[in-house]
């Protein structure tokens, strides 16, 4: 090669590269504040970190916490919650009950009055319609979505959405013999095909909220989703703010929506950054990029000694309840006296106060304080009790671990799971002489093992969906249950359970899941460890936070509305 | 010349089938599928799942599938990233990886090139000693380190920079540094190894007994030739930096392809691993190509013929 053609393809590579440099800075702009209102000097911007990166923000498609905060800023549901987690009326006009004959005697038929001045946020009218065609559509067996099943009491549903193979006329039939109907344009029928009280809870969720059918004709399910440069044109919902922009894996932009049909929120625009790593989230906090944020795991003493952080420490306790649980079908742990045993032999403050630096709080039941169904008296029989758990080990038949096989216990290498694993190990081995093999797998593989019910003992958590029992206790202990993976089976809970499930007088309904709570507590399928605590910095001009056991990643994403600066 | 890069093309085509089909293999082999979840998701709806993405079809449908999508330039779509088409996904991704990649590689090259030929010219003197040390620290830190006490003292104490993120040319800095910094202790060391060993040539002393001018000995008889080494080390070299870096990609909240590639891993998102491996694929036989090429440019005696 000679040498002109050697420095001209230099050259040329030069170029290419000045090329690929300023077509790739030139595609984000850095988003200011823009619309600060001139009554008001302080800036109304808030940026927070959503620590995680979204699929989808369609709300009949979405699964995710952090979608989850996109979604309720921008859509307002038929009903929502306040902030002690009871229902609030919010597009329908009053909560449906079977007193006020929204819901019918049998519990099967909803008939629910809207608000007539529930605007778009082009202006147009939410009528019935648009909530008929986000249950429609929720239910599509195209779209796959993954909260479908929460909704499978309405009449149809389940048919339509196992249409997978059949022909487009068969699934338009199916589609339209879906009991979902408009009455008139204010009026709003579901037909259940078993009575649920809780399917108002249901209907305060993001999978129901309403979808505008212009946009899906026209767009399909790119109507969620940011053009080439990060607009969302199309995302028109009906709630106090108005995604922007989305850049994705970057940043959301949020601005007030001035149509708002209801009280307009105080900020005018919220900036959520997708930053994945907890110590460059704190970073950008302390350098004022961020106006909430996260700690690195095992830091949270440090911020707490911190005389500067230490004032900006907003904690509160979230609908989560962590556990150990076991295969209840196969030896040893189908033994329910070792199972007791191991319960006992658990410090669960230790763990909290040593490991968690007094971050969360002990459990010793399923249901999490803070919602109906906690029962503080419960599971105090298998608290922390060594002597306890040695007479319970003899019982089981293993007096001082003779003749126990192998212990394994499987969890995902995520996180702060090795240091819990290793703690169990330690009390295992401290209080009751045993040797625990701990099974440290990649996220994925264990999900696999654990949902095909391979594993012997793994580590779970659960996060409220709903604050009720149902969201708790049939999901996981009923026989053969979707998420039951410890293979318990009882069915004395499980008869409590199907009357629990349709009870419409809720004070017996309570009580019915608190039998049915003690029931499974006494059987320890799983030991359960501690609840959750979020603990998050916040910048002290941040004012109106609301929190609440409901909330995701972004501490308070569930009532930002309230949100104001004042510095 | 013409002949043998159409020969390495072609091979290069044969290479890249292979390597796909492998990846698809190992890739259904790993325990756990994009739907599995400590939280279950219902039966039926992994069954619509999979329907909606075509992995309900045979796995020989499915590769043969991609396959023909690959030749036809569609990568399919990413069940982790909300339906966006593959290519668009790299389309985004690549320029900005790209970007960081090659800068970091020029200052790799700027820093370390340079200071090895000092060092070896002026050999067991300061300039040596630090060009040691240079590349003694530089290749032990791991870039997360590095990257934190950056961010820390010119975002957090300083306020020189923003911590992260993607647009200004203030937010290059730090990863850019980040990334170039092993490349460039490697390259140090490289050079400085080869330039004493070609200073001790025959041909050099031949050189200058013939009373050539030092400086013309310097750059045409001793850099010139004590770049090979350098310059096969630096075509993998720069492959791995335009591929990008998760760690540092995610340290620094870049939205390039280094850590969607690691993340389709972990979410099992098949389509985005594989184009992930293509796109990883194509860079390095490329560049690899280049360094051959760049051979017969530097030294006289390698002809391809």
């Amino acid at each position: 090669m000679k040498r002109k053609t050697f420095i001209l393809s230099i050259l040329s590579i030069l170029v290419i590269v000045s090329l690929i440099f300023t077509s790739a800075c030139s595609t984000s702009s850095t988003s200011g504040a823009n619309s600060s209102t001139a009554a008001n000097s302080t800036p109304q911007v808030i940026t927070l970190n959503l620590a995680g990166e979204n699929n989808t923000i369609d709300p009949n498609r979405a699964s995710w916490t952090s979608e989850r905060t996109i979604i309720i800023q921008c859509f307002d549901g038929l009903l929502t919650f306040n902030s002690d987690l009871t229902l609030a009326p919010m597009v329908a006009k009053e909560i449906p009950t079977v007193a006020n004959k929204d819901i019918s005697a049998d519990g099967k038929t909803y008939t629910i009055k809207l608000k007539n001045n529930v605007t778009w946020s082009d202006g147009t009218k939410v009528t019935a319609k648009d909530f008929v065609f986000s249950f429609k559509r929720l239910f599509s067996p195209d779209l796959a979505s993954e909260y479908e099943s929460f909704y499978s009491d309405v009449v149809g549903g389940d048919a339509y959405f196992s249409a997978t193979g059949k022909t487009d006329a068969e699934k338009q039939a199916l589609q339209d013999a879906i009991g979902v109907r408009a009455v008139d344009d204010y009026t709003l029928e579901i037909k259940l095909t078993d009575s649920l009280p809780t399917f108002t809870q249901l209907l305060a969720l993001w999978p129901v909220f309403p979808v505008r059918q212009d946009m899906v004709a026209k767009y399909g399910d790119k109507w969620a989703q940011p053009d080439a440069n990060g607009a969302m044109p199309n995302y028109i919902g009906n709630g106090p703010f108005i995604l922007k922009e989305w850049v994705q894996q970057d940043h959301y932009t949020l601005v007030r929506n001035e149509k708002y049909w209801g009280t307009k929120p105080k900020l005018t625009q919220i900036t959520f950054k997708e930053l994945t790593d907890a110590n460059l989230a704190l970073a950008a906090y302390k350098a004022g990029e961020l106006d909430q944020s996260g700690v690195p795991g095992g830091t949270e003493q440090t911020t707490m000694n911190d005389a500067t952080l230490s004032p900006q420490i907003l904690r509160f306790p979230t609908l989560t309840t962590y556990a150990f649980q076991f295969n209840v079908t196969k030896p040893p742990f189908d033994n329910k006296l070792l199972r007791q045993a191991l319960a006992c032999a658990i410090d669960r403050s230790a763990y909290i106060n040593q490991v968690r630096h007094g971050v969360g709080k002990v459990a010793l039941s399923w249901i999490p304080p803070g919602m109906p169904g906690f029962d503080a008296t419960l599971g105090t029989d298998w608290s922390f009790n060594p002597t306890k758990a040695k007479q319970l080990l003899a019982q089981a038949g293993y007096p001082d671990g003779k003749g126990l096989p192998e212990l394994k216990f499987q969890i995902a290498n995520t996180g702060a799971n090795p240091t819990i694993a290793a703690f169990l190990q330690g009390q295992l081995k401290d209080n009751l002489g045993i040797n625990l093999t701990v099974e440290l797998m990649e996220s994925k593989a264990y999900s696999a093992l654990y949902n095909a019910k391979q594993f012997t003992w793994g580590f779970t958590g659960w996060g409220a969906d709903y604050p009720d029992p149902d969201d708790w206790l049939p999901q996981l202990y009923m026989t053969g249950a979707g998420n039951n993976k410890t293979g318990y089976s009882n069915p004395a809970f499980d008869a409590i359970s199907k009357q629990a499930l349709a009870e419409l007088d809720n004070t017996k309904r309570l009580q019915l899941w608190a039998q049915a709570q003690a029931m499974v507590v006494a059987d320890q399928p799983m030991i359960y460890v501690f609840n959750r605590e979020t603990f998050v910095l916040q910048k002290p001009w941040v004012k109106g936070m609301v929190t609440s056991g409901l909330d995701g990643n972004v501490a308070g994403d569930t009532f930002l509305r309230n949100v104001y600066i004042q510095k | 010349m013409g002949r043998f890069i159409i020969r390495r093309v072609l091979w290069l085509i044969l290479v890249l089938f292979v390597v796909l089909l492998i990846t698809f293999i190992l890739m259904h082999l790993v325990p756990g599928g994009p739907w599995d979840r400590e939280k279950a998701l219902a039966p039926k709806v992994i069954e619509a799942l999979n329907k909606r993405y075509g992995l309900d079809l045979p796995l020989w449908r499915q590769f043969v599938n991609y396959a023909w999508g690959v030749l036809h330039g569609d990568l399919g779509i990413s069940y982790s990233y909300s339906d966006r088409t593959v290519v668009s996904i790299l389309a985004h991704g690549i320029p900005k990886t790209a970007t960081l990649g090659i800068l970091a590689f020029v200052v790799a090259q700027a820093i370390g090139i340079p200071f090895g030929v000092a060092a070896a010219l002026k050999q067991n003197s300061a300039v040596d000693y630090a060009s040691v040390l240079f590349s003694t620290v530089f290749a032990s830190i791991p870039g997360f380190v590095l990257g934190i006490l950056l961010i820390v003292l010119f975002a957090v104490v300083l306020h020189w920079l923003p911590t992260s993120g993607w647009g200004s040319i203030q937010q290059l800095i730090m990863p850019v540094f980040c990334l170039a910094a092993l490349p460039a202790a490697q390259s140090a060391r490289i050079t400085r190894a080869s330039t004493l060993d070609v200073m001790r040539q025959d041909y050099v002393r031949t050189a200058r007994s013939k009373g050539i001018m030092e400086s013309t000995v310097r750059v045409r008889h001793i850099f010139r030739n004590s770049l090979i080494p350098v310059v096969t080390v630096a075509g993998p070299e720069l492959a791995n930096l335009i591929t990008g870096s998760f760690i540092i990609e995610n340290l620094f909240a870049i939205p390039g392809v280094g850590r969607l590639f690691v993340q389709g891993i972990f979410a099992r998102d098949y389509t985005l691993i594989m184009g992930g491996v293509l796109f990883y694929a194509i860079t390095i036989a490329l560049l690899n190509l280049v360094v051959d090429i760049l051979y017969a440019a530097i030294d006289p005696r390698i002809r391809y013929e």
